[in-house]
């Protein structure tokens, strides 16, 4: 499966930092799924969870605080807490 | 100097050499540490920097309470110094750096806040009769966060009720290991060209980490909810970013600062000891040169009677 390079990061740490399959996010208008080679994309974040699908088919989850912001563009994808 | 003197001498230089060797090898494991750290929020600052580059084309930043730039009258001077000496010209620079800009500045004393961060910088300011705000104990090995989103809500919120008209921090910036120059940055207003120096500023010149990876974003964004709702959410974070970047910065100056100046003073110590060693055996040496003679002229002084 094709996958892009994800980064989870919060002021002065970095939680995450992996080649991904899908990764979804609570998006402040609905939760969405990121697959690679998604089209550039960025929205604000409301408090909820962050699924994770690495390229080994791990999952992994971050609870988001209560906003965030999350930048995609082809390759890759950052998601701020 | 008596035998004795010299040996205890020795002695004393050799127990200051361990002291210092000690504080050298601690130094620069913190000062690892913290370039580690410093690192590690560069992902943070750089995907915000790219997200806020795109969506500027809006000019909503420039809207931005905090990015709103006016007329100097009233100046808020964070200054970033070590609670500790025995780190060589670290704090005297970075004192002499806020002086000089203060000196500069169109505005009086009178209308300049000091917020210190380390007690050498309180001390000084105190001294001159600047109005300081507050003052941070800078005893940590490591930045509190939580220090950082106190100073940022603070200086943030009195930026935007017009109490300050700028915010400048006076810190002093990690080049590599030995060489740390102080530097004075804007923090308020925001602009985009100080956080672009900002992300370039934390990789060091030299070492483990002075590769820098090129960033790389595309041409246009679609955006949910819209680009000031997210503008909203990034200007505070990244003014808070940067903030805790020149923290780190001078956190990470500070170790280094205080290896070289204990690693200068262990070499120091060790050359003085090989001196005084060379100095006691040339004592001893004469001493036992003096008896020899002194039996020999004795038993000569024997053998002619």
């Amino acid at each position: 499966m094709k996958t892009f390079h994800l980064t989870v990061a919060r002021i002065g740490e970095n939680l995450f930092d992996e080649e991904v399959v899908s990764v979804s996010l609570p998006g402040i208008e609905g939760t969405f799924q990121i697959l690679a080679g998604h089209e550039p994309f960025v929205s604000l974040l409301t408090a909820g969870t962050v699924h994770i699908k690495n390229a080994n088919g791990q999952g992994h989850s971050f609870e988001t605080p209560k906003e965030g912001v999350a930048e995609i563009s082809y390759s890759q994808a950052t998601v701020l807490l | 100097m008596a035998l004795k003197d010299i040996k205890s001498k020795i002695k004393a230089t050799e127990r200051t050499h361990k002291v210092t060797r000690a504080m050298e090898a601690v130094s620069a494991v913190k000062m690892r540490k913290t370039q580690s750290t410093a690192l590690a929020g560069r992902p943070y600052a750089r995907a915000a920097l790219a997200i806020l580059a795109r969506l500027s084309g809006s000019a909503d930043i420039i809207r931005h309470p905090l990015a709103h730039a006016r007329e100097v009258k009233k100046v808020a001077l964070v200054i970033l110094t070590s609670d500790k000496g025995l780190a060589g010209a670290l704090n005297s620079g970075v004192i002499k750096a806020a002086a000089e800009y203060l000196g500069k500045l169109p505005v009086s004393s009178n209308n300049v806040t000091v917020y210190a961060y380390g007690k050498k910088g309180e001390e000084y300011f105190a001294r001159r009769g600047y109005r300081v705000a507050h003052a941070y104990e800078n005893k940590k090995d490591s930045v509190e966060p939580s220090v950082m989103e106190e100073l940022v809500a603070e200086l943030s919120r009195e930026f935007a009720k017009e109490t300050y008209d700028e915010v400048s921090v006076v810190y002093s910036n990690f080049k590599s290991t030995f060489e740390q120059l102080p530097a004075v940055r804007r923090l308020l207003p925001l602009s985009l060209p100080a956080v672009e120096q900002l992300v370039k500023d934390i990789v060091p010149v030299k070492g483990k980490w002075s590769e820098l990876a090129v960033i790389e974003s595309p041409a246009a964004y679609s955006v949910e909810p819209d680009g000031a709702g997210v503008l909203e959410y990034l200007v505070p974070r990244l003014v808070a970013i940067s903030l805790y970047h020149f923290l780190l910065e001078s956190k990470a100056s500070e170790h280094s600062a205080r290896m070289v100046a204990m690693k200068n003073a262990s070499d120091k110590s060790e050359e003085v000891a090989h001196d005084l060693t060379r100095l006691f055996n040339k004592i001893r040496q004469a001493g036992i040169t003096r008896e020899v003679s002194e039996i020999v002229g004795g038993r000569e002084a024997l053998a002619t009677q």
